[in-house]
C-alpha cells in the first residue's frame, strides 16, 4: 500500500511528531510510506526521522530560505478549510487551505491520514475520491471544545476511519458522534523498546517526566513524597521537564524543605536513559490521553504509580500486577502506593519485570500491523463498493456532501453577517 | 515551495552530515565505554580535547565490537585532569566531533566510592550546549564531597564525606570572600574519621558587605597542618549540579537588605552567596 501521513509540523518535537514517525518507520518495512508537513520552520527534524521515507513540507515558515512562504499576503487571511475549533486555527491560513487541498489532490496514495482534527477536516473534504481516508486523534473527544466536536460531527461522517489512542476515546466517538459506516478503532501509541538494559529494582529514586502544566499535577506528587521522604529519608524523586509551574513546584519544593530529596531536573533528551536510574516511575495526572511516559517506564522495567485519571493509565496499567492505580487528586494514596513499593524490594522487582513483560505489547510492529490491516481493510472495502455498486458509499457520502456544502454555506452566511456589522 | 508525490524530496537522512553518534555507559569506578556507530579504520581512535588548547589530548583506541561499530575505553586508571573535554573521533585523516547518543550513567547516580581511597575520579558524559559529545573530569585528591545541606533561621548546615583523608584535630571550614584574599571566617568541623558536618552563621559573612554581591568559596581543613580541601558535590550522573540542586534563599538580619544561599559553582564546588534580595 501507499500510506501518506499528515503531520502539522514534523521539524518540531512532540509526543504525535513521535509516534507518527515511529509508526512510518516500521509501516515502511512493508509498504511506499510517506510524510507530508504542513510546516517547516527549519532545515533539520528536531527528533530523528524515520530512516527511508520521505519527507515534504507543504508551507516553508523559514525565514532564510528561498522559498520562504511567511510574507505571502494569502498567509495573513485567516484559513477556511481548517476549523476554527483545533486550538492551531492561528497559525493556519488562506494559503495551508490552498496547499494542503493542492496537495489533496494531487495525492496518488491508497490510503492518506491525518494526525490532528484540523487536519482531518482537510482530508474529509479535499482528498480524491478512492483514497482511504484516515483520522488520527491523539487527544481526547471529551478535551476538543464545543466547537470543534460540533464541526467535527458533520465532517468525520466523510472519512472511512478514525483511530483513538484509547477503547475509552474510541467509545467515546462511537455513543456520541455515531458515525454510520465510519470505522473507529483504538490503536495505542508505540513505544519501541528501551535501548538499555532494563531497571535492576534497587535505586533509591523515583522518576517523573512531563509538561510542567497544572493538568500534570506535580505539586500533589511532591506532597506525596514528603511522606516517603519522612519514612525514608534515602529516597530522592526526580521531575524531568519544563513549563510554566516550574517556579510554583520550585516554591513548594522550599516551603517543604524538601530540596534535598526533590528534584527538577530540566529536559532530558534522550529521556529514555532516565528511566532505569530510579526503580519506580509516578504520574499524577489529572488526564492523560494516552500515557505515553508510562509506557515508556514500563519498558524500562519500572513500575508506574499513576493516578486512574482518564483515559490511559488503565488500559496500560494492570493494578497490583505491573504497576498501581489511586484515585485522582489523593496525595496520600499517591504516597501510600509508593511506600507500599519503596518498602517491598522483592514486590517492587516483580512488579518492574511484569510492567517490563506487560509492556511488549506497545511495541512497533504488533502496533503498525493493526494499523495496516486496518488501512487493507478500508481499501479492499473501498474496491468492493466500487466495483459491486458505488449505491452504499453514496449512502455515505451524499448526506455527508450535504452536510458539508451547508455547513460551509452557514459559516459564509454568518461571517458576511458580522462583517456587514462591523462595515 | 510544494512537494508532491510525483517529485519526492530526498528521504531524510540521506543528505545527514556524517557526524558519528557515540552511545556512553560509565561504571561506578570512574571509568566510561564509548560505542560509536563509524566505519572501522586501522588507525581509529577516540580523542578527548580539553578547552581547545593544543596538546591537551587522550587518544584511546577505537577497536571493532560489532559491524559498524567501534568501542573505546576510558578507564578509571588513565589520569584525565580536571576540565571539559569535548570527544572527537579520529580515523582515515578525518577528524570529527561526536553526536552524544544515549548515555547510560546509572551506576553513578549514588556512587559511594572507599573513603579510605587516595583519590576520587569523576568523569561524566554530557551534552554540550552546541550539541556534541563531551566529559566532564574531576581528579580530587583528597576531596570533600557535600551531601544534604539543612537550613536554620540565620545558618546553614554542611553533611558530607571525606576521601582521601579523615578528620583530626583542628578541623575548620573556611569561607573565603571572593577577591579579597584577607577575609576569611572559619568554624568548626565536627564529625568521626570520614563523615563531616559543619553548620555556617549567614550572619558574620554579611556583616561589613557594602552592597555588592557576595560569593564565599568553602574550604575544608580535615586537621590542622594539612592543605585545605575544596567543598565539592562531584559523585552522581549530573555534569551540572548547578540548575538542579537549588537551595533555599533566606533573609539575613531583620532589616530585609541581605540574603544568603548556597550554590554549586561552575565546576561543581560549593559557595555561599550574600546578597540583595
Amino acid at each position: 500500500m501507499h500510506i501518506s501521513f499528515l503531520l502539522h509540523n514534523a521539524y518540531a518535537v512532540g509526543g504525535t511528531i513521535r509516534t507518527t514517525f515511529n509508526l512510518a518507520q516500521t509501516l515502511a518495512e512493508e509498504h511506499d510510506v510517506e510524510i507530508t508537513s504542513v510546516f517547516r520552520h527549519r532545515d533539520e527534524p528536531a527528533m530523528t526521522p524515520p530512516q527511508g521515507v520521505p519527507l515534504g513540507h507543504l508551507v516553508d515558515l523559514r525565514s532564510q530560505s528561498p522559498g520562504y512562504d511567511g510574507n505571502r499576503p494569502e498567509h495573513a487571511r485567516p484559513a477556511r478549510v481548517f476549523p476554527t475549533g483545533d486550538g492551531r486555527h492561528p497559525q493556519y491560513s488562506r494559503l495551508t487551505d490552498q496547499r494542503i487541498g493542492a496537495h489533496l489532490q494531487g495525492l496518488k496514495a491508497d490510503v492518506v491520514v491525518g494526525t490532528r482534527p484540523g487536519l482531518n477536516v482537510h482530508i474529509a473534504r479535499q482528498a480524491r475520491p478512492g483514497t482511504v481516508r484516515v483520522g488520527q486523534e491523539h487527544l481526547t473527544l471529551d478535551g476538543h471544545r464545543y466547537r470543534l466536536r460540533r464541526e467535527l460531527r458533520y465532517r468525520y461522517a466523510l472519512l472511512d476511519a478514525v483511530t483513538t489512542v484509547t477503547e475509552a476515546d474510541a467509545r467515546s466517538y462511537r455513543e456520541k458522534f455515531g458515525l454510520p459506516g465510519v470505522r473507529i478503532e483504538a490503536m495505542a501509541n508505540i513505544v519501541p523498546p528501551a535501548r538499555l538494559a532494563p531497571a535492576d529494582g534497587e535505586g533509591k529514586v523515583v522518576v517523573a517526566a512531563g509538561r510542567f502544566a497544572p493538568g500534570k499535577r506535580y505539586d500533589l506528587l511532591i506532597r506525596a513524597f514528603a511522606q516517603v521522604v519522612a519514612a525514608h529519608p534515602d529516597w530522592k524523586l526526580r521531575i524531568y521537564g519544563s513549563g510554566e509551574t516550574a517556579p510554583k513546584l520550585r516554591a513548594l519544593i522550599d516551603e517543604l524543605r524538601l530540596h534535598n530529596h526533590v528534584f527538577l531536573m530540566g529536559v532530558a533528551d534522550p529521556l529514555e536513559a532516565e528511566w532505569p536510574k530510579g526503580s519506580i516511575a509516578a504520574v499524577t495526572s489529572d488526564l492523560e490521553a494516552f500515557g505515553m511516559t508510562i509506557v515508556e517506564a514500563m519498558r524500562c522495567g519500572v513500575p508506574v504509580v499513576s493516578t486512574d485519571c482518564p483515559h490511559g493509565p488503565r488500559e496500560i496499567i494492570r493494578d497490583g500486577v505491573d504497576g498501581r492505580l489511586v484515585p485522582m487528586g489523593d496525595a496520600d494514596a499517591v504516597a501510600r502506593a509508593l511506600l507500599d513499593l519503596v518498602e517491598d524490594d522483592g514486590l517492587r522487582k516483580r512488579m518492574g519485570r511484569a510492567a517490563f513483560e506487560n509492556s511488549a505489547r506497545f511495541d512497533p510492529v504488533r502496533i503498525a500491523e493493526r494499523h495496516a490491516a486496518l488501512y487493507a481493510d478500508l481499501v479492499a472495502r473501498g474496491t468492493n463498493d466500487r466495483t459491486r455498486s458505488t449505491l452504499r458509499d453514496n449512502l455515505h457520502r451524499v448526506p455527508g456532501v450535504l452536510i458539508d456544502e451547508a455547513f460551509t454555506l452557514r459559516r459564509k452566511v454568518l461571517s458576511t453577517l458580522r462583517k456587514g456589522r462591523t462595515a | 515551495m510544494t512537494t508532491s508525490s510525483s517529485s519526492r524530496p530526498p528521504a531524510a537522512g540521506d543528505d545527514a552530515p556524517a557526524v558519528p553518534r557515540a552511545d556512553c555507559t560509565a561504571d561506578s569506578a570512574g571509568g566510561v565505554t564509548f560505542d560509536v556507530a563509524v566505519a572501522a579504520a586501522p588507525d581509529a581512535a577516540l580523542v578527548l580535547r580539553r578547552g581547545g588548547r593544543a596538546g591537551d589530548e587522550v587518544r584511546l583506541p577505537l577497536t571493532p565490537v560489532s559491524p559498524g561499530r567501534l568501542r573505546a575505553v576510558l578507564p578509571s586508571t588513565v589520569d584525565l585532569p580536571e576540565g571539559r573535554w569535548e570527544a572527537h573521533v579520529y580515523g582515515g585523516g578525518t577528524d570529527l566531533t561526536v553526536r552524544p547518543g544515549i548515555r547510560d550513567l546509572r551506576a553513578l547516580v549514588s556512587r559511594t566510592p572507599d573513603p579510605r581511597t587516595d583519590a576520587v575520579a569523576v568523569r561524566i558524559p554530557y551534552a554540550t550546549a552546541d550539541g556534541s559529545l563531551a566529559v566532564r573530569s574531576w581528579r580530587r585528591a583528597p576531596h570533600a564531597e557535600a551531601g544534604d545541606i539543612l537550613f536554620d533561621d540565620a545558618s546553614m548546615t554542611v553533611e558530607g564525606r571525606l576521601y582521601g583523608a579523615g578528620l583530626g584535630p583542628g578541623a575548620a571550614v573556611e569561607a573565603r570572600l571572593r577577591g579579597d584574599r584577607d577575609r576569611v571566617h572559619r568554624e568548626p568541623v565536627t564529625g568521626a574519621e570520614h563523615a563531616f558536618s559543619f553548620t555556617l552563621p549567614y550572619a558574620p559573612l554579611a556583616a561589613g558587605r557594602d552592597g555588592a554581591k557576595q560569593a564565599w568559596d568553602l574550604w575544608l581543613t580535615a586537621a590542622d597542618g594539612t592543605p585545605a580541601i575544596r567543598v565539592a558535590r562531584l559523585l552522581d550522573d549530573i555534569a551540572d549540579k548547578q540548575p538542579v540542586f537549588k537551595y533555599p534563599v533566606l533573609p539575613v538580619g531583620d532589616d530585609g537588605k541581605t540574603v544568603a544561599f548556597p550554590y554549586y559553582t561552575l565546576d561543581n564546588d560549593l559557595t555561599v552567596q550574600i546578597g540583595t534580595p
